[in-house]
């Protein structure tokens, strides 16, 4: 049984971690999570980042859910945001292709062009 | 949606999007009543009498034209609900939030099963790291009840500054969902 025993642990390290590295946060990844994106995978899309997360061990990226944005079409619609950067658009997501965005864009810096919709804002 | 869950997953996001600040989901698996209950409640914007009635019409949506023109995420579990003779409700006052309670004939041959409730909870929960969620699965069998509660607000004092999205965090509240959802009997239900 987890406990907040275990959180504690947790804490610890991380904060020994930040201290090494600083806290920033290097990439935002955002899913859309409205109801056409539901209907087309992005809870599985959602799932796939978390898991890459914590088997990757990323300790510099957050992900967040957002609504509808009127890319219904292109569903699950995945945005990576980086400081200083446009913001890429990926459209289409599947577990796949996420696993796939997350080795070339969000730890190698390389944009998946094939997969990308939109550019920018 | 081909589920229970992907429902409630959309339902949350609705929460969300009313600027809620805390989202209470309970979900009961009651055997004797035969019924299969979701109550998702908020502290978001609310909604007057004529919207609550509004937003069950699949054309109504409260985004901008130029955006969507349909909104169907309520209509539809509303048809989901009622066409294996469950029942939808939704109230809400503005400024006070809104309470939705879904009530599922258990034993129905058409009931959609519940789903993958790991995952939905895992991803809103994470998603939206500003909301607290207090989440309490119910079973309710003859002679035995199980109950499952997961308050995120605890979890966050206990973390401080480190963010949900700490790899360790994701695991630990996966793993705690897990055993909560297997205690609970919401698998395959």
């Amino acid at each position: 049984m987890k406990t907040l025993a275990d959180l504690k642990k947790i804490r610890e390290k991380a904060q020994e971690e930040m201290k090494l590295r600083g806290g920033n946060v290097r990439m935002k990844i955002v899913v859309g999570m409205g109801t056409s994106g539901i209907a087309m995978g992005a809870r599985e899309v959602m799932k796939t980042f978390l898991e890459e997360i914590a088997n990757r061990n990323l300790t510099d990226v957050l992900v967040t859910q957002t609504g509808e944005k009127g890319l219904s079409s292109m569903e699950p619609v995945v945005d990576v945001i980086e400081d200083g950067k446009d913001k890429i658009t990926y459209g289409n997501m599947s577990p796949e292709k996420v696993k796939k965005v997350v080795v070339e864009h969000i730890v190698n810096g390389r944009i998946v062009s094939d997969f990308v919709v939109a550019t920018g804002n | 949606m081909q589920d229970i869950s992907l429902h409630l997953l959309d339902i949350i996001e609705n929460s969300v999007r009313a600027d809620a600040r805390h989202i209470k989901v309970r979900v009961i698996h009651d055997v004797p009543e035969n019924l299969l209950r979701l109550i998702v409640e908020d502290d978001g914007c609310g909604m007057d009498s004529h919207t609550v009635e509004m937003a069950q019409n699949p054309f109504y949506t409260s985004k901008l034209e130029r955006e969507k023109k349909v909104g169907l995420g309520i209509p539809l579990f509303k048809q989901n609900a009622e066409q294996c003779n469950g029942t939808f409700k939704m109230a809400s006052e503005p400024g006070f939030g809104t309470v939705m309670t879904v009530d599922f004939q258990l034993d129905h041959i058409d009931r959609m099963p519940l789903g993958n409730l790991k995952d939905t909870l895992l991803g809103a929960i994470i998603g939206h790291q500003e909301i607290d969620f207090y989440v309490n699965l119910i079973y309710q069998n003859r002679c035995v009840q199980q109950s499952f509660l997961f308050d995120t607000a605890a979890i966050k004092e206990e973390l401080g500054d480190i963010p949900l999205t700490y790899p360790d965090v994701i695991e630990y509240i996966d793993q705690s969902l897990y055993e909560g959802i297997q205690n609970t009997n919401m698998e395959d239900v």
